[in-house]
């Protein structure tokens, strides 16, 4: 079907931006305010499973994400493994429970307090410690939030899953990059080569 | 169109979604080094007390790690703490045995309430206006100790009140030491359904002044006067677990359940037979199943006789309460009198408990002493499994003194000055504002105190009148001991550490107490000498250790740290009677009819205000989960509401949903109506609870408090507050649309959708 | 054998004390949707206690019932899903998965015992209240419905455990959030294809019914019918 060109079309532009940005506006959550605002002995904000932004939806909806993205200290995992530290040496908990963990400041340092204290990212580290705060690492690996997905490290690893098998050889690395494609036909793929339950239900709760 | 075109079309809607998604991104927030150990992912579960009754049930909190948003160092950041998530009972916990109620569940919410008071303030504007600024702990410590030097240094020690909900266990301790050693005058310990009564009546009766705990695990039969026993009365979830056992835990064994109200509540609704008998008269409905029982000999020779000498009559027989006597009294027809006495002998383990409404009028004593002796009548000795028994006491019993009596004097002592004025206040967790009757001019009493200091950490209409505000931990967050005074045969005292770190700047109001204490020197820091409370309750229970029980320890610190990690100390099950109290001579009580506020022509209704299921006394309203969950007999959710007799309905012209007004002499309500069978034509009910004009976002602003108009009668004796002895007159005041009724069960009309809110 | 999930309400234990609503609430982070969505019949109450009104003053007669998701065997709810967001699990349960689910309704639509719930808006929490949510249990968004899983989370951690054990689960091992805090033990919670479980025992009880039953759905939770005056021992 053809529509005459000309204003028309741009007459259709606009209203197709202004639609856009109407949508938006509606459903996008905003923060909750009284006519009076609430008093500053009280907490405020709202929490809701909504995206904080549309770009967030839109990057989440198509699954971008950056492959290797940067972090506040340029931690290297291939220094660390070359020294023979096992991966639950920071990592704990991963045949526990459900997370991996990023450690705490307080682990660097009880290794750092003495190691390497020369180094100017140690030195970084060594601050943040001072000052009482963790360092701000960038999060890596994560499911989209709409798949409601719940991933549980500990029966992997207790199933003698290699973490490079998901994390691709971490003795390569620096900080931590996606190198494997983790979309649902990974995981359904390994499922029915080791004959676990690919049932909906399994992983979506 | 052009695919060109259709591609400009969408570029520029994507364009627009990406700008959208420029906004000023969130502010970044330093994250805190936490302040625990914990592996993500993973629960602990940690032994807690439930405080929201005076049940004391034992919890088991899982903790997980979270990141939470908190102030630390004046600094806004995040933090990764462990975060309660959910409460359950605790096993081991001889009271509640893993289970728990609905609102033992939604305790949770008082932890992560949006409304908590996050840090010390100090008023600014006029009382009550809710402005306040925050200040820091020191300051609002040297404050509160500047007032009360400066009343030990003007020889006004008794000028310091303390008014305060009943607190348990060392707390109870720790306050009534610090107002001794200072000088002041007793707390007033307040809350509006106390059981004075009934513990008055148990001391007379049976030698325990306590509430009863029952087995119910070994009825038969089950006769309440009263007693929402499954629902909001004493024990409540023990009371549950032995009644599941009593319905089906025994093969070929079924008790009997009769409960005797004057509306049906929730418990009432579980019965075999529902006895609807006049408000007041219940203890005259016991008598007259007495009655019937002695003069036919249905119970061996001199059965009850302890209690029953304390009815006039007793020993002749009752002679004034005859099955036709009754009747005309009670309204329960004098066949079904004569069946109940002969059905309580005749069926192995009975029991007979009273509770609630009979004795919230001006003759509940009679008729807890009535119930008491028909009790004893039939519930056999404890060789045979005695149903009523009392926990042994682990401390000196809490005198029974009515709530309502020392919050009048405390109230006459603020208006009048007599016999001295007081003039700082320590308020903790009391909203008598709300829940005491209108005519003891509570605000006004409170008007008068120059200094109010609350330790409360929630704004409600009492503690909006303070100025100063100390917030204490939520109850998670703190040390919490208890000694139960019900629930078990076996002696309980729970003990458990915080569950969880502070999320906020508060502060534990025990531990304020001795800082204060310490501060003050003199008498007040040699009565308190513990720098913590935990201290303190080291000091006090480490002594069980030498009574064996659940925890076997051989020095005292193991005993201290096996405690803490069952969640308390419990003894041994015992078949051993616990010692009664020798009891002063009382002569026996004659029989007294109710008194009422309302003469009867004008203020045609009896009114009933029970104790809501979801709100209790109306100190849980604040809670959302408990505001969104449907009334159980009328599925209500957020609202007030009036139950009333269909009948009465059709003759006032009142229709389900309607805008009602309920005036008594002291004031009147408005709230919508429902029409319920389960209540006299005479009668109208009201939940407690809502009707806050001050209490959080969630219950500020709803609904009526039926509370507020309350005539101050008294029990005669007690001087408990008659809550049952109120009349009112009911009229129409407008359509469903006013009333705002909010239902979760649909109407039952053919298209319930349409014109109505659910 | 594999697992067969079910449950049992016993009519005559419940007290009608709504435990089981709460905790339900508290574990499955179900949201609170306020007075005005609540007015429009919003509210989620995965598990509810329905009251039935029978006769008049002086002799009015109630009955409780909790109500939750039958897990049915033959559910309704399945075959109407267009995106089989409702389907039904090797170990019997009616799974719902929020990840597919488009928002048509048509499962709310189909089932008889209305127990799903569907979240019109983005459910919202007034902060802190959102640290309380469990993080086992998924959020639903907007546009999901949502209903009674069973504790489907806890199911599967007590597998894991009992995998990671190399052992079997044992009865009583677990339990749902409101059998677990249910006083009167009127909810009871097993596997009934394990003969020695008590979900097995009660659920083949004389005072047994399905609630419905004749619709022909199969639920997978069966009602013993609450006694009389008449089933009392006289001791």
């Amino acid at each position: 079907m053809r529509i005459p060109m000309g204003w028309r079309k741009w007459l259709l532009m606009i209203l197709a931006g202004v639609s856009v940005w109407a949508l938006l506006e509606i459903v996008l959550p905003r923060q909750r305010m009284r006519a009076s605002g609430p008093p500053a002995y009280v907490t405020t904000g709202v929490f809701t499973p909504a995206h904080p932004t549309a770009a967030a939806a839109v990057k989440d909806f198509l699954d971008i994400h950056p492959e290797h993205p940067v972090q506040p200290i340029a931690y290297t995992h291939t220094v660390h493994l070359a020294k023979g530290l096992p991966c639950t040496f920071c990592h704990v908990g991963v045949d526990q429970g459900p997370e991996a963990r990023i450690p705490g400041v307080t682990v660097c340092m009880s290794c750092h307090q003495s190691i390497a204290t020369d180094r100017p990212e140690i030195k970084k580290i060594a601050a943040y410690k001072a000052r009482g705060e963790e360092i701000p690492w960038v999060r890596v690996y994560n499911y989209s939030q709409s798949a409601h997905v719940r991933f549980n490290h500990a029966p992997h690893i207790r199933a003698g899953v290699d973490c490079a098998m998901c994390h691709s050889d971490m003795t390569k690395q620096t900080t931590a990059e996606r190198k494997v494609d983790l979309n649902m036909g990974f995981c359904i793929n390994c499922h029915t080569q080791k004959k676990v339950s690919i049932d909906c239900e399994t992983c979506h709760y | 169109m052009e695919r060109r075109d259709f591609i400009k079309i969408s570029a520029l809607s994507g364009v627009m979604a990406t700008l959208e998604g420029c906004r000023s991104a969130e502010k970044q927030l330093i994250r805190f080094v936490p302040e625990e150990e914990l592996v993500p992912g993973i629960a602990t579960w940690k032994p807690s007390v439930c405080t929201l009754c005076s049940a004391g049930c034992g919890l088991l909190v899982r903790v997980m790690q979270g990141e939470a948003e908190v102030v630390r160092r004046g600094q806004q950041g995040l933090i990764k703490m462990g975060l309660a998530k959910k409460l359950e009972g605790n096993p081991q916990h001889p009271i509640n045995r893993g289970k728990l109620c609905a609102r033992g569940q939604a305790g949770l919410q008082v932890l992560y309430h949006p409304d908590r008071i996050t840090h010390p303030i100090k008023r600014t504007g006029a009382r009550g206006s809710g402005e306040f600024q925050e200040i820091s702990w020191d300051d609002a410590l040297k404050e509160l100790a500047a007032h009360l030097t400066t009343l030990q240094t003007s020889n006004s020690a008794n000028a310091l009140a303390f008014l305060a909900r009943p607190l348990h266990g060392q707390r109870h301790e720790l306050v009534e030491r610090f107002l001794k050693a200072y000088g002041a005058p007793p707390a007033v310990w307040y809350q509006p359904f106390d059981e004075a009564v009934l513990r008055q009546a148990n001391l007379l009766s049976f030698g325990h002044a306590a509430l009863p705990t029952f087995d119910l695990g070994r009825a038969d039969y089950v006769i309440s006067f009263g007693a929402d026993f499954l629902g909001t009365w004493n024990s409540a979830v023990a009371q549950s677990i032995g009644y599941g056992e009593m319905r089906q835990g025994r093969p070929g064994r079924r008790a009997k359940f009769v409960q005797v109200e004057s509306r049906m509540s929730q418990t009432g609704a579980n019965t075999d037979e529902w006895i609807p008998c006049r408000p007041g008269t219940e203890g005259a409905l016991a008598l007259g199943i007495a009655h019937v029982i002695l003069s036919e000999k249905l119970a061996p020779q001199g059965a009850g006789s302890r209690a029953g000498s304390l009815i006039a009559g007793w020993s002749a027989g009752l002679p004034d309460f005859t099955p036709e006597a009754v009747e005309k009294q009670t309204g329960v027809s004098a066949a079904v009198i004569k069946r109940l006495a002969h059905e309580l002998t005749q069926s192995g383990s009975a029991v007979a408990m009273v509770g609630g409404a009979p004795l919230a009028h001006t003759n509940g004593l009679f008729n807890a002493l009535a119930v008491n002796a028909l009790e004893s009548l039939v519930d056999a000795g404890r060789d045979q499994g005695q149903i009523l028994g009392f926990t042994p006491v682990l401390q000196p019993a809490i005198p029974a003194q009515a709530s309502l009596a020392s919050l009048t004097a405390f109230a006459q002592s603020a208006l009048s000055g007599q016999p001295h004025a007081p003039q700082v206040l320590l308020l903790y967790e009391a909203n008598p504002i709300f829940s005491a009757p209108p005519g003891l001019r509570i605000r006004e009493a409170l008007a008068k105190v120059p200094t109010i200091v609350s330790f409360g950490n929630f704004i409600d209409e009492t503690s909006a009148q303070a100025d100063l505000i100390l917030p204490d931990h939520a109850p998670l967050e703190s040390w919490l001991d208890s000694m139960p005074e019900s629930g078990s045969l076996q002696a309980v005292a729970s003990l458990a550490p915080p569950a969880v770190l502070p999320l906020h700047d508060t502060r534990s109001m025990p531990d304020v107490l001795l800082g204060l204490a310490h501060q003050l020197g003199g008498e007040v820091a040699k009565a308190l000498p513990w720098a913590t409370y935990d201290a303190m309750l080291r000091a006090a229970y480490v002594p069980l250790r030498t009574r064996g029980g659940s925890v076997d320890a051989k020095t005292d610190d193991d005993f201290w740290d096996a405690a803490q990690t069952q969640g308390g100390w419990w003894s041994t099950p015992s078949t051993a009677h616990s010692p009664e109290v020798a009891v002063a001579k009382h002569a026996p009580v004659s029989p007294a009819a109710p008194e009422f506020a309302g003469a009867a022509g004008d203020f045609p209704f009896y009114f009933l205000p029970y104790v809501s299921q979801s709100f209790g006394d109306g100190s849980l309203a604040h809670l959302p989960w408990l505001q969104e969950l449907p009334d159980v007999l009328t599925s209500a959710m957020w609202s007030s509401w009036v139950e009333i007799n269909p009948k009465t309905g059709d003759r006032l012209g009142i229709k389900q949903g309607d805008l009602v007004e309920i005036a008594s002499p002291q004031g009147s309500v408005r709230a919508a109506a429902v029409l319920s069978p389960g209540i006299a034509p005479d009668m109208v009910a009201m939940p407690v609870g809502q009707g806050h004009e001050n209490f959080s976002r969630f219950a500020s602003g709803r609904g009526a408090n039926p509370l507020s108009i309350l005539a101050p009668l008294a029990e005669h004796e007690t001087g408990s507050l008659a809550w049952a002895a109120t009349r009112v007159k009911l009229v129409r005041a407008g359509g469903p649309e006013q009333a705002k009724l909010v239902l979760f069960a649909g109407g039952m009309s053919a298209f319930p959708h349409q014109e109505e809110r659910r | 054998m594999a697992h067969k999930w079910g449950m049992v309400v016993d009519l005559d234990r419940c007290t009608g004390c709504e435990a089981c609503v709460v905790a339900c609430h508290a574990e499955n982070n179900i949201p609170t949707v306020g007075e005005d969505q609540a007015a429009r019949g919003r509210a989620k109450h995965w598990i509810r206690v329905e009251r039935y009104w029978e006769g008049d003053f002086p002799n009015p007669k109630i009955r409780f019932q909790p109500v939750l998701c039958q897990q049915c065997d033959e559910a309704p709810c399945e075959p109407v899903c267009p995106t089989y967001a409702s389907n039904h699990t090797p170990e019997g349960l009616n799974s719902q998965v929020y990840n597919r689910c488009i928002g048509t309704r048509f499962c709310a639509n189909a089932c008889p015992y209305s127990v799903r719930f569907f979240n019109f808006y983005n459910p919202q929490w007034d902060m802190p209240l959102q640290l309380q949510l469990n993080p086992d249990v998924s959020v639903r968004s907007v546009g999901i419905m949502e209903k009674c899983t069973f504790c489907v989370q806890r199911i599967k951690a007590a597998e894991i455990q009992a995998e990671a054990e190399k052992r079997e689960l044992k009865d009583g091992e677990f339990n749902t959030a409101c059998a677990q805090s249910c006083a009167s033990k009127a909810l009871v919670f097993g596997d009934l294809n394990d003969p020695n479980s008590e979900v097995a025992r009660l659920s083949s009880s004389n005072r047994g019914t399905k609630l419905l039953g004749e619709l022909g759905t199969k639920p997978n939770v069966t009602y013993l019918e609450r006694g009389t005056w008449e089933d009392a021992s006289h001791g």
